[in-house]
């Protein structure tokens, strides 16, 4: 009897021993502004949640031989010296999936919109190594930003990874919300089309350091558009700490990866990255790393290069999703070779540049064409687009050049004069009202008659009403012609003629 | 508390002196600490106080804090003592502390790392779980 006694009280003491945790601890030295410089945690790992009193929890960013300096993860002011810190073996996580979308969440994934909790069944860490080159496939699937001018100038294709440049208030993210609606209205389409084949296209919308005002304005634009449903914003307010605004866009590439991972597309938009900068650099100087350039620490471009490398889109063996990034940057005065600017432009594959001249002017989006690019280019196209894209680029930037000088000279000869008047239109069309982006298929449709010379006899200033009532006329009275276009992908015998015919139709009617 | 660079540097250079095959020798201390403060570099009580530091570190890697909620008996306190020392060495120091808001069991510190067995930990951990 004694025996079974013995055994059962080994037994206890076996489940007792078991259970007791090791971990690895430390003391508050120093806190304030969100940064704490703990002595001990000799055990601590690079970016491992920290535990402190009260359910509070910090990231490990700094491992020197007697101090961990660490950031806190909500109200740095309940910590105080002293205080005992436990690491938890555990990395930063965000839940992910598609109970996301429709849903506005802070930088760790906990819901700001008062829609109730989030019933998220997966996790992804924050930090994440990149796809490999091995499952990466190259980028020849295009996203439609349903802006014309950057759909026929600068496209975009799947996995890539597009920079949005330009100085404050120039319509950068405007450029952004465009092409969020545009995959919006496309799902809608696609969905009730019924095709088994048709992949959505989800967004992520991470906004970092914005005035609260701009953010909801966002919000309110895309409820407005029903395109919430499809989308997720993670948000960093100005009046969020440092460390919420350095960590959401890492958030967000977890939230996107999911979408990449499981064999779906997505695009992300940062916005914007010289705000995260910003962030970064201000926790750097707490932590009281050493800075260079710009007074940025000396690692910000790999920060900056570990989030865009993950965009990818993946191979077909590894479920064919995709990751589409639009970083953003705001420049100072055009200045492209600012630190950031240039850290940024070597990282992604083109950029979409805006000028505040073109805007003011009323060149809205306000697009340079010589400065923009897309290293992935015409890969990315549809066949449709191809055909009547191809020269565009090219012959706008030559208008620009000629334009310049013509203002001195008036006897130009007929090729000039045939260059600027082309060019001339052409900008008009590429004009385009925010939050009013364009199908594939209409602009296919639209460049089309363009390159046929329809326009040519329409006066400049008539250019936008002829393009607004054509567009009209084709998407109410020649359906089956631009679902053609859609279908087929491009401009064969049989569409061209029925362009032509609708455009001679319309030219009777519009005066 | 701010420190220079410099004083940083050389408090650390001075521990490293301070220690022999590893290990902190309480003379080289004495004798380090001794001619700083009669020699009085720039900025010598901060190095001083750096150099503290990092002996008060060194030494709390040596020194157990062993926690309970009650009184460890006699018995039980020798034998955690023998098990920390075919763990650790025997030069390992250690202290009893009564913790009662331990609940039960007991809590070793040695240095940074922590095994923690108390019914508190316990708890705390299954509550997060739920
Ligand atoms: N294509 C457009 N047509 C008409 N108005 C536009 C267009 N694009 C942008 N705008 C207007 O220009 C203003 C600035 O646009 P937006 O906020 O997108 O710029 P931004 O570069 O993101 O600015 P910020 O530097 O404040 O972030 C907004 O009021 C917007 O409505
Ligand atoms: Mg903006």
């Amino acid at each position: 009897m004694s025996n079974i006694l013995q055994e059962l009280e080994a037994k206890i003491e076996g489940i007792q021993s078991a259970s007791t945790s090791k971990t690895n601890v430390g003391i508050v030295r120093e806190i304030g502004d969100g940064v704490a410089k703990i002595e001990g945690l000799s055990g601590a790992m690079l970016n491992e949640m920290l535990e402190f009193p009260g359910g509070l929890y910090g990231l490990a960013l700094n491992l020197e031989e007697t101090e961990v300096g660490a950031i806190i993860l909500g109200d740095y002011t309940k910590i105080s010296e002293g205080d005992e810190v436990k690491t938890t073996g555990r990395l930063l996580q965000v839940p992910v999936g598609k109970e996301l979308l429709g849903r506005v969440v802070d930088s760790l994934g906990q819901p700001l919109d008062g829609k109730g909790p989030i019933n998220a069944k997966e996790f992804y860490p924050v930090e994440k190594i990149a796809p490999g080159i091995i499952k990466r496939k190259s980028v020849n699937q295009p996203v439609q930003t349903g802006i014309m001018a950057i759909d026929a100038m600068v496209p975009v294709g799947r996995g890539q990874r597009e920079l949005i440049i330009g100085d404050r208030a120039t319509g950068k993210t405007t450029i952004a919300l465009d092409t969020i609606l545009n995959q919006a209205k496309i799902n809608q389409a696609g969905e009730a089309g019924g095709d088994p084949n048709f992949r959505p296209l989800y967004s992520i919308y991470v906004a970092i350091g914005q005035k609260n005002a701009n953010i909801a304005r966002v919000i309110g634009t895309l409820e407005e558009h029903d395109a919430l449903k499809y989308t997720v914003i993670v948000a960093a307010s100005a009046s969020d700490s440092a460390t919420n605004q350095y960590i959401a866009p890492f958030s967000g590439a977890s939230i996107g990866e999911w979408f990449m991972q499981n064999g779906q597309d997505a695009i992300i938009v940062f916005d914007d990255l010289s705000k995260h900068a910003n962030a970064y650099r201000q926790i750097s100087l707490l932590l009281k790393r050493p800075s260079g350039r710009e007074a940025y620490p000396g690692d910000v471009f790999y920060l900056h290069s570990r989030l865009l490398e993950r965009s990818a889109r993946l191979a077909e063996g590894y479920g064919n999703g995709s990751l589409t990034a639009f970083p953003i940057i705001e420049t100072q005065a055009g200045d492209v070779s600012a630190y950031i600017a240039t850290n940024v432009i070597s990282i992604t594959d083109g950029q979409i540049y805006l000028e505040a001249d073109l805007f003011f002017q009323g060149i809205r989006p306000a697009i340079s064409v010589g400065l923009s690019v897309s290293r992935v280019g015409s890969a990315a196209q549809i066949k449709a687009m191809k055909q009547v894209a191809g020269k565009i680029k090219g012959d706008l930037a030559q208008y620009r050049e000629l334009a310049a000088f013509a203002q001195f000279g008036s006897d130009l000869d007929a090729r000039t004069k045939a260059t600027l008047e082309r060019g001339q239109r052409v900008v008009e069309l590429f004009k385009q009202t925010q939050y009013q982006p364009m199908d594939v298929q209409l602009q296919a449709a639209v460049l089309w008659s363009m390159q046929k010379g329809y326009l040519d006899t329409i006066p400049v200033e008539r250019i936008k009403e002829f393009q607004g009532k054509l567009q009209e006329f084709l998407s109410t009275r020649k359906e089956s012609t631009l679902s053609k276009i859609l279908a087929k992908k491009q401009i064969d015998e049989e569409v061209e003629k029925e362009l032509a015919a609708a455009l001679e139709e319309f030219k009777v009617i519009f005066k | 508390m701010k420190i220079s660079r410099e004083a940083r540097r050389a408090a650390r250079e001075m521990f490293r002196l301070s220690l022999v095959d590893g290990r902190l020798n309480t003379a080289r201390v004495k004798d380090i600490s001794d001619r700083l403060v009669t020699e009085k570099p720039r900025s010598f009580l901060e190095i001083l106080k750096e150099y503290t530091r990092l002996v008060r570190l060194e030494l709390a890697k040596r020194h157990a804090v062993i926690e309970s909620a009650l009184a460890l008996s006699e018995d039980e306190s020798s034998r955690i003592l023998a098990d920390l020392k075919t763990r650790f060495g025997n030069d390992i120091t250690a202290e009893l502390r009564v913790q009662p808001d331990l609940l039960a069991g007991i809590r070793v510190k040695v240095g940074s790392d922590v095994w923690d067995g108390s019914v508190r930990n316990r708890l705390n951990t299954l509550s997060q779980q739920l």
